[in-house]
């Protein structure tokens, strides 16, 4: 062995070392001060102001320096944009592993890479425009609202979704097609019963990615549709708050250090709103990935 | 200066706050206005009218829960152009519409309130007066250490708006006799962005609207004469704007009631607490 | 041959697979269409100045092109390390008992939203740059640390989940040649990987180029090549943020969808060279 390669194996194990102790101490260090700045902004009233709760709650009464319509404006954009992108995201990435060949596969993967490549602004912009020839053309009315960012964001996340779909599929041992063929399936079935539920890691890696991207997003609601005040989201073609804008308002516009600390808050509570989709996800992937598992060895 | 602020707030704000304890019924007559009323208005536009904004749109909404306001921010620039492209009711510009935004978007102005400009500095900063002339050479580059004007051996932090702001305009027009503002300037998204980099920033130097003026911050004299609502009503403080609502055409039904409501009593109560002259 | 259902299934695949292209196409297209009005004589020679003063009519945008190169170039040289070293640590170069909690606490960052970052940076990070240094502390070091957390989860995922697949097929041949865990890595499954370490590279790219809050809460916005890290800059992005306040007819607003098309052009370039190294590589 040359003394070459053991100082690159050196070189590659201090790297490791750094990066590992590095990153997660960002991490805790960002979670301490986001702790230390919002914890005493928790309460009931950061949630629902001087509304009464339950009133909120069960009955829809306007809620006002609080959280609680753009807690909702948050959850039900992510569930469109999911609702759009995850069936459409997983569809691609089992056509381009498995189904489109030559050419057209070609075409495709130089399309998703570009989609993945286009900023976030950029659709934002895209839907902005898309609103301004709707009312000059068919649809005078249209106008910015919550199903157009959740189009928009959609968009966004699709790449994500197609790439890891792919990748999972494709990284997959070559074994398990040919069991497939072994028992004589066809490739449709070779496809939906063995190699998506065994990629299922990879996929639900992605929507991981993809739900948390698209809770988090500001850029694209930013021109598509989200206000800082708006009550609860009323309709899909209305004007919505949302949890990340939110944050971004009060960041620039706080007009005393209390509201700072509500910022402070509110970011905790996205934090933990996504931290929890996150959580969850990963639960449903434990578990099916062990149902999987006990499918084979059984 | 910021009790002065306060005072001229508490003027409005007292005694109508009393009236309001006292005969109720006068103010829910104006909230009356909007009783059978349904639909939605949206606003946008510049940022030094949102606390009215909403709190309007909160006093409203608590009253008659078939109406619903959204607010957006953006700044002036945001607001002419959705409005004028009809994605709004009401676009507010912290300055006065062109002849051509006017001509082209067929736009109605309604002014509720007077504001002032005033250049702002970090509290700590010793600072205490500036002249016309220094600021226009800070803001051109010419001047870029605090030791220059008085201060303390650090470099000027400047901070500016972007081109869409109204407060922009009404700053480079009025007291930088459309001067240059020196490219290296860091560019902030609104007048609450400026007061909270200022806030944090011990060199900085930016502008804001008066109305955004606390303890955070401070404005110095501005050749001589305090920056405050009072001087700006007086017309001894020269840096001075009105605030406009703005809608397409005449404003009616909804939108008309909410403008009506702004400019009423009630608007005016709301507008003083906010840190501004109501007209 | 094929049986009906399974040339359905094929086709409803292949339809939404069109979206992304559709997709991509309608957004190039629109941003193309909204951009027309600058692209015609001198139109294009203010565009391709140094200066923004719009109320001169000077709406160059090069500062800002130059400005998002800078900064994502810059994120990418210390997250991309960063990231590679993660995934060498939990594949063989650290004990394999961190290795889980590493790459859960990895997969959590991707959940940690862009403004969390932003606010948090911008009363922490910028008073320290502040103090520290000199300048306001809003500026492209700011921007490009932030920049580079943002990108490492989506860096880290990526190779991770190539670097698993491919010692899931070779584990044993390096045990059975006698590697070491870090010559394992460093003989088969690096050089094995070169597709997901590209396929990392451009979404890592693709996503600090194409960042716009931290930029716009960071960078301070001056609309200038900066003269050193500590100076203030703009990006395309924050650009499009900031100026799309703007009326929709001038040439400023035609120069904000040029600069979509900008990006655009970026990112489409960034694939065609990650296409030609595949294509060098196979």
């Amino acid at each position: 062995m040359t003394s070459g390669a053991s100082i690159t194996e050196r070189a590659v194990c201090i790297l490791s070392w750094v990066s590992a102790l590095t990153v997660p101490a960002v991490l805790w260090t960002l979670m301490g001060f986001l702790l230390w700045r919002g914890a005493p902004g928790w309460s009931l009233a950061l949630f629902f102001g001087d509304t009464a709760p339950l009133d909120a709650l069960l009955r829809g009464a306007p809620v006002f320096d609080g959280l609680w319509p753009a807690c909702l404006g948050t959850l039900e954009l992510v569930g469109l944009a999911a609702g759009i992108a995850v069936p459409l995201g997983v569809a691609s990435g089992v056509y381009l592993a498995e189904y489109a060949s030559g050419r057209s596969r070609q075409v495709f993967s130089f399309c998703v890479d570009l989609l993945a490549g286009i900023p976030s602004i950029l659709m934002g912009l895209f839907g902005f425009a898309l609103i301004l020839l709707l009312r000059r053309t068919v649809a005078p009315a249209a106008n910015t609202g919550l199903l157009l960012s959740a189009l928009c964001l959609s968009l966004l996340v699709l790449p994500y979704l197609i790439s890891t779909t792919r990748l999972s599929i494709e990284g997959l041992p070559q074994e398990l097609r040919l069991a497939g063929a072994c028992l004589g399936l066809s490739h449709g079935q070779v496809v939906g019963r063995i190699l998506l539920p065994a990629a299922m890691h990879g996929v639900f890696s992605g929507i991981i990615l993809a739900v948390g991207r698209a809770a988090e997003d500001t850029a694209v609601i930013l021109l598509t549709g989200v206000v800082a005040n708006a009550g609860t989201p009323s309709s899909l073609t209305g004007k919505y708050e949302a949890l990340p804008f939110h944050i971004y308002y009060l960041a620039a516009e706080h007009q005393s250090p209390a509201q700072l600390t509500q910022a402070f808050a509110s970011a905790l509570v996205l934090l933990c709103l996504t931290g929890l989709m996150f959580a969850a996800a990963r639960l449903l992937h434990a578990r099916l990935e062990k149902k999987w598992k006990t499918g084979t060895t059984s | 200066m910021r009790q002065m602020m306060k005072r001229v707030a508490a003027c409005w704000a007292v005694p109508l706050a009393c009236c309001s304890i006292l005969t109720g019924s006068a103010l829910a007559g104006e909230l009356e206005a909007f009783a059978g009323l349904k639909g939605k208005i949206d606003i946008a536009g510049g940022t030094a009218h949102i606390p009215v904004m909403n709190d309007a749109a909160k006093r409203i909404m608590q009253a008659n829960p078939g109406v619903r306001i959204t607010v957006a921010a953006g700044g002036s620039g945001v607001g002419v152009q959705k409005v004028g492209e009809g994605l709004v009711d009401i676009g507010n510009t912290g300055r006065p519409l062109s002849d051509e935004e006017i001509a082209k978007y067929g736009l109605k102005s309604y002014a509720f309130a007077i504001d002032g400009v005033a250049a702002v500095v970090h509290p700590k900063n010793p600072v205490g007066n500036l002249t016309a002339a220094q600021v226009q050479e800070i803001f051109a580059g010419k001047i870029t250490n605090w030791k220059a004007i008085g201060g303390r051996d650090a470099a000027i932090h400047l901070f500016t708006r972007d081109e869409a702001s109204g407060t922009r305009e009404v700053f480079w027009e009025k007291l930088l006799k459309k001067g240059t503002i020196v490219d290296s300037a860091n560019v902030v998204a609104s007048n609450g962005a400026m007061k909270s980099a200022l806030a944090g920033d011990p060199d900085a130097l930016g502008y804001v609207s008066i109305g955004h003026i606390d303890e955070t911050i401070k404005a110095p004299t501005l050749d001589g004469v305090a920056p405050t609502q009072d001087n700006a009503r007086s017309g001894k403080y020269p840096i001075v704007r009105k605030l406009y609502m703005n809608t397409k055409g005449e404003a009616q039904g909804l939108t008309g009631a909410f403008i009506k409501y702004i400019l009423g009593p009630e608007g005016k109560q709301m507008t003083a607490a906010a840190g501004y002259l109501p007209l | 041959m094929t049986p009906p259902t399974n040339r359905l299934a094929e086709r409803l695949l292949f339809c939404a697979t069109a979206v992304s292209a559709v997709a991509v196409l309608a957004i190039f297209g629109f941003l193309l269409w909204f951009s027309l009005p600058v692209f015609h004589g001198d139109a294009v020679a203010t565009l391709l100045s140094w200066q923004w003063r719009p109320l001169r009519g000077e709406f160059g945008i090069l500062p800002m092109l130059a400005g998002s190169l800078c900064l994502s170039v810059s994120a990418m040289l210390l997250a991309y390390p960063l990231a590679l070293g993660i995934c060498c640590f939990v594949h063989g170069a650290g004990p394999a008992r961190a290795a889980r909690p590493l790459v859960t606490a990895v997969r959590f960052m991707t959940s940690v939203p862009t403004v969390v970052y932003g606010l948090v940076s911008v009363f922490l990070l910028v008073p320290l740059i502040r103090n520290a240094f000199s300048g306001s502390g809003f500026s492209w070091l700011a921007a490009g640390l932030v920049l580079a957390v943002l990108v490492i989860p989506t860096i880290v995922l990526v190779i991770d989940g190539q670097f698993r697949q491919v010692q899931n097929g070779i584990g044993l041949t390096g045990i059975a040649l006698g590697l070491g865990p870090i010559q394992q890595l460093l003989r088969l499954t690096l050089p094995l990987s070169a597709r997901g370490l590209g396929v990392a590279a451009a979404l890592g790219f693709g996503r600090a180029i194409g960042d716009t809050l931290i930029p716009l809460m960071l960078a301070g916005n001056a609309a200038r090549l900066p003269h050193s890290l500590l100076d203030p800059m703009r990006t395309l992005t924050s650009h499009i943020a900031l100026v799309v306040a703007t009326d929709s007819q001038s040439l400023a607003y035609g120069s904000l969808f040029a600069c979509g098309v900008v990006l655009f052009l970026v990112s489409l370039l960034v694939n065609l060279a990650l296409r030609g190294l595949r294509a060098g590589h196979d």
